[in-house]
């Protein structure tokens, strides 16, 4: 079983945001970046099937710029190998263009299952497995836990509204997005990533990615408060009638 | 005759049966010492000459628990008499006529006395007052060897009184007559006089038993003391020789940098920590001193000697070596140690439990395993180089407050340079005593400056925590500033911080003077820079861990209370003997599993029993957090108040203290 867990650097929020006066815009140079928490669960997990089953973890980054340490804090913790993808890539590179790139570098390096988490703080739009799965027609599943390789078969949990789990079940290959490792994410020792400076390598692929379709941003502005809520006192009932009168009056609902 | 030749033989067989045991067992033990770390411990001979002396001779550590210390000192003088009885009776019998004289007769005698009073004692403590501290230990092997000392020096008064009958049959010499200054020996004889055993045959019987129990069990004793914990005997006096000296605060310092201090398997114990696991009496003082302990954790530092000694002692024996971290001693043992120094403080014999405890979560942590909000902690101070998960540069942010503004010590020289440590900057319950510490540093016009945001945090929780890595690079991150610099001395708040810059930077080359504030105000106001009015108040004084027993500050803080006017009454446990609130080695962060009872909680009930005490007097900021949590949660506000060296200061100084500040009066 090879198991590739894609890594993303993004801002540290202990450290106020530096936005640009002007534009609005997040001013990546001036933030300090750190891996994403979600990565984290989504490498545990991944070292944890290893520990278990013995499976192969290849950890992987777009080259935004400063990966190398994560790279090497995810080997130090237990990954077997380092990928940077280089190329045409920074800090302000889209999640679209990133999907592209590391579907690219699936497509001519196999794995049996891909690990990313759920999300990341920067977007929060939970995109990049989907997208990669997309992108390679692949099964994909997202806000996943506790994975478990039984035989040729990857199962997991997703957690639905209202309470409902499912226990689910895939054939490799597959995207799986985590939501959080079984237990909290490992420590690595500063000494340990040091010694990983230096005794091993991050294989660096060469992955300019075509042209992809990018999203184009009109404007960055803070949220604006736009008048007040008007909380609707009383019984539930009449709450609720209340409720359905004004989305009526505002046509927000049929008949 | 021929019984004095099979005798002769007997001693002489049973000595070499034992010898060689009691060498092979040696053997085996230096072979894990030289495959271990090394550790230089030869420094210093004339301190340690008389350190050894002052502790076996005047036993000054083992008098701490006067009951207990007083019935070791009979019995091990017992055995430096025994000595002189041994070269009496082998002289007797190798070369008959040989003799001791009456005076040193008499003196085995005496001590003969002394020891059955202290074995009397060891067999009322063991079995009727039962200290706590026992439980774990080997209760069995106390009491053979006990009895095993009772037979020898009931032997040497047997075999001595039967002499003056036996010298005709066995030695074929004329009849001696005993010395009534040996008045044990002399006694019994008068005894076997008047009961008629005075005959050949009874005589010799008597002789040949008394000089069994005496010599013969020696030698059985010798074989079997290498495999008891008794093994003390032999190595107490090298342990204590070779005790761990100054820098007292230094936690250990790793033979080879690069690969640190984790503490996996035997072999990477330094021979010193071999030698310690061989050592323990399993007395127990440790245990019954340690925080955790009394907190109702599963760490005892006797334990963890004893596990680790039972452990080396299989895997010579051939069977598959365990994990030491984690298998061995557990994590919970390995996370619940505060590295307060209270088991080391109490050790009569100077065994090292911190750096073991330390070396093993090191271990650990090189698997990744940790207490999870410890660990972010150590993130934090990877990233931010603050234990509170805020931005660096927001370390100054405390000095916001201040009328006058603070030097900034990287751009211009100082006198003093103040390292602020994380809690004196960050929370925010105490940064209002941070304050007054400036404003009673500008009072009294010293010129001084701090790093801003060039500071770090010291390193010394990070390296109690096992993180040796970390503790390095904030080491290196702070000496770079502290380099750039240009100041007179360092001045802190803070013992940890205090610890690290005064012994573990040493290592690094860093070597400037370091005071605490209670010793650099005391300065100050015997300069008379300050203006004092008596506080009379009455008041305890904690001292904490890495101030008082891993710096042997005592003075100052007690010295500065008394110019401020404040009555001390010391709680029981003061000084050297101080009681951890729990804070230290990063278990401030973790998390209280399995806490009956917490030690700052202890501490507060401690102080509570003096009497017309109002003041719970602390001078680091780490207590002033915990003893205000701890008074607030044992329902005592009304009783007893926190307050900071800094607050009784600038109320003496009528500097004015806030009402904003938790701990005002
Ligand atoms: C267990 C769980 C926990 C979550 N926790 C959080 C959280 O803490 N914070 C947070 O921000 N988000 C959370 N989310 C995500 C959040 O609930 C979703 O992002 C949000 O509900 C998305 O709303 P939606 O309307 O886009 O999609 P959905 O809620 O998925 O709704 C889709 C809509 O399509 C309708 N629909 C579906 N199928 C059909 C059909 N065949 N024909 C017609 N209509 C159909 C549905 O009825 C629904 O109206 C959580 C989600 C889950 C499952
Ligand atoms: S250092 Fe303190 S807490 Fe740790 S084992 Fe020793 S006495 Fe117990
Ligand atoms: S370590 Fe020291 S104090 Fe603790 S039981 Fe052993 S000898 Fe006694």
């Amino acid at each position: 079983m090879r198991i590739l867990v894609l890594s993303k650097s993004v801002p540290d929020l202990v450290e106020e945001l530096a936005l640009d006066e002007d534009s609005g815009e997040l001013l990546h140079d001036d933030m300090t970046y750190v891996p994403s928490e979600w990565d984290d669960h989504a490498l545990e997990e991944a070292l944890l099937l290893k520990d278990e089953v013995g499976a192969e973890v290849t950890v992987l980054a777009v080259d935004t710029g400063d990966v190398d340490n994560m790279l090497f804090t995810a080997l130090a913790k237990g990954a077997d190998h380092a990928v940077k993808l280089t190329g045409d890539f920074d800090l302000a590179t889209s999640n679209r263009k990133r999907a592209q790139a590391i579907a690219n570098y699936l497509r001519d390096n196999p794995f049996d299952l891909v690990l990313s988490g759920v999300q990341a703080i920067d977007d929060i739009d939970g995109q990049i497995p989907a997208m990669v799965a997309g992108l390679l027609e692949w099964p994909h599943a997202s806000v996943v836990t506790e994975v478990s390789i039984q035989g040729d078969q990857i199962h997991f949990r997703q957690e639905y509204g209202g309470g409902l789990q499912a226990e689910l079940a895939a054939q490799t290959p597959l995207v799986l997005g985590i939501q959080a490792a079984r237990k909290p994410p490992r420590y690595a020792s500063v000494a340990k990533v040091r010694q990983m400076m230096k005794s091993s390598t991050v294989d660096e692929v060469d992955a300019s990615a075509d042209a992809v379709p990018e999203l184009e941003i009109r404007r960055f502005f803070k949220p604006v408060a736009a008048g007040h809520a008007e909380m609707i006192e009383g019984e539930p009932d009449e709450v609720a009638d209340r409720i359905i009168t004004i989305l009526k009056e505002r046509k927000l609902v049929r008949g | 005759m021929a019984l004095r030749y099979v005798l002769m033989a007997a001693t002489v067989v049973l000595f070499v049966v034992a010898g060689a045991i009691f060498v092979g067992r040696f053997w085996t033990i230096y072979q894990v010492m030289k495959k271990s770390r090394s550790t230089i411990r030869t420094d210093q001979i004339g301190k340690r000459l008389i350190s050894t002396i002052e502790q076996v001779f005047a036993h000054k550590r083992m008098l701490k628990v006067r009951y207990s210390g007083v019935l070791h000192l009979f019995i091990f003088s017992g055995f430096v008499v025994l000595l002189i009885d041994v070269v009496g009776s082998i002289g007797q019998i190798f070369s008959p006529g040989f003799s001791i004289g009456p005076i040193l007769g008499m003196i085995v005698d005496i001590w003969v006395g002394l020891v059955l009073i202290g074995v009397a004692m060891a067999v009322y403590q063991r079995a009727v007052i039962k200290p706590e501290r026992y439980h774990g230990s080997d209760e069995t092997d106390g009491y053979i060897i006990l009895s095993m000392i009772t037979c020898i020096v009931i032997g040497i008064v047997v075999h001595e009184s039967f002499y003056p009958y036996a010298a005709g049959p066995i030695f074929g010499i004329k009849s001696v007559a005993l010395s009534p200054m040996e008045f044990l020996a002399y006694g019994l004889s008068r005894i076997w006089l008047s009961l008629g055993w005075t005959g050949p045959t009874a005589a010799s019987i008597g002789y040949v038993v008394g000089y069994t129990m005496d010599i013969l069990m020696i030698w059985v004793f010798l074989a079997y003391l290498p495999y008891s914990k008794h093994l003390h005997v032999f190595l107490a006096v090298p342990n204590i020789f070779v005790r761990k000296m100054s820098p007292h605060g230094e936690l250990v310092v790793p033979p080879v940098p690069e690969e640190g201090i984790a503490i996996r398997s035997f072999r990477d114990l330094s021979w010193k920590d071999v030698l310690d696991l061989y050592t323990c009496t399993e007395c127990g003082r440790c245990q019954a001193v340690c925080p955790a302990h009394a907190a109702g954790q599963p760490l005892s530092p006797k334990m963890v000697i004893l596990e680790l000694r039972e452990a080396l002692k299989k895997e010579l024996s051939g069977e598959p070596p365990i994990p030491l971290a984690g298998g061995v001693v557990t994590q919970e043992e390995l996370w619940a140690c505060t590295t307060c120094g209270a088991c080391m403080e109490a050790c009569p014999v100077f065994i090292e439990h911190v750096p073991k405890i330390v070396g093993m979560r090191a271990a650990l942590l090189e698997d990744g395993e940790i207490d999870k909000t410890a660990q972010k902690v150590l993130v934090g101070w990877d990233r931010q180089g603050n234990s509170f998960g805020q931005p660096l540069k927001k370390r100054p942010g405390w000095t916001k407050g201040l009328e006058v503004p603070i030097k900034d010590a990287r751009k211009e020289p100082v006198d003093w340079l103040w390292f602020v440590g994380d809690f004196a900057s960050y929370d925010p319950r105490i940064q209002d005593l941070t304050r007054i510490v400036a404003r009673l540093l500008q009072r009294a016009d010293v010129d001084f400056g701090i790093l801003y945001e060039g500071e770090s945090n010291s390193g010394n929780d990070a390296l109690r925590i096992g993180e040796f890595g970390l503790f390095e690079a904030l080491a290196q991150k702070n000496l770079e500033k502290l380099q750039e610099a240009e100041y007179n001395m360092i001045f802190t708040t803070d013992p940890h911080s205090l610890n690290a810059l005064k012994n573990e930077y040493g290592k690094y080359g860093f070597h400037r003077p370091v005071k605490h504030y209670t010793e650099a105000f005391l300065d100050l106001i015997d300069q008379g820079k300050f203006q004092l009015k008596p506080l009379g108040i009455r008041a305890t004084y904690h001292d904490p861990c890495y101030l008082g027993r891993w710096n042997r500050i005592f003075d100052a803080p007690r010295e500065l209370m008394k110019r401020v006017g404040v009555d001390l009454v010391e709680m029981p446990r003061h000084g050297e003997n101080s009681f951890c609130c729990g804070a230290g080695g990063g278990r401030i962060w973790m998390e209280e599993v399995g806490i009956k009872e917490r030690p700052a909680d202890q501490r507060i009930r401690e102080a509570l029993t003096l009497e017309g005490v109002t003041h719970f007097v602390v001078a680091c900021p780490k207590d002033v957090a915990m003893f205000s949590a701890a008074v607030a949660s044992t329902g005592n506000e009304g009783r007893l108040k926190v307050v900071d060296m800094a607050e009784l200061l600038a109320e003496a100084a009528g500097l004015g203290v806030p009402d904003t500040l938790v701990v005002a009066r």
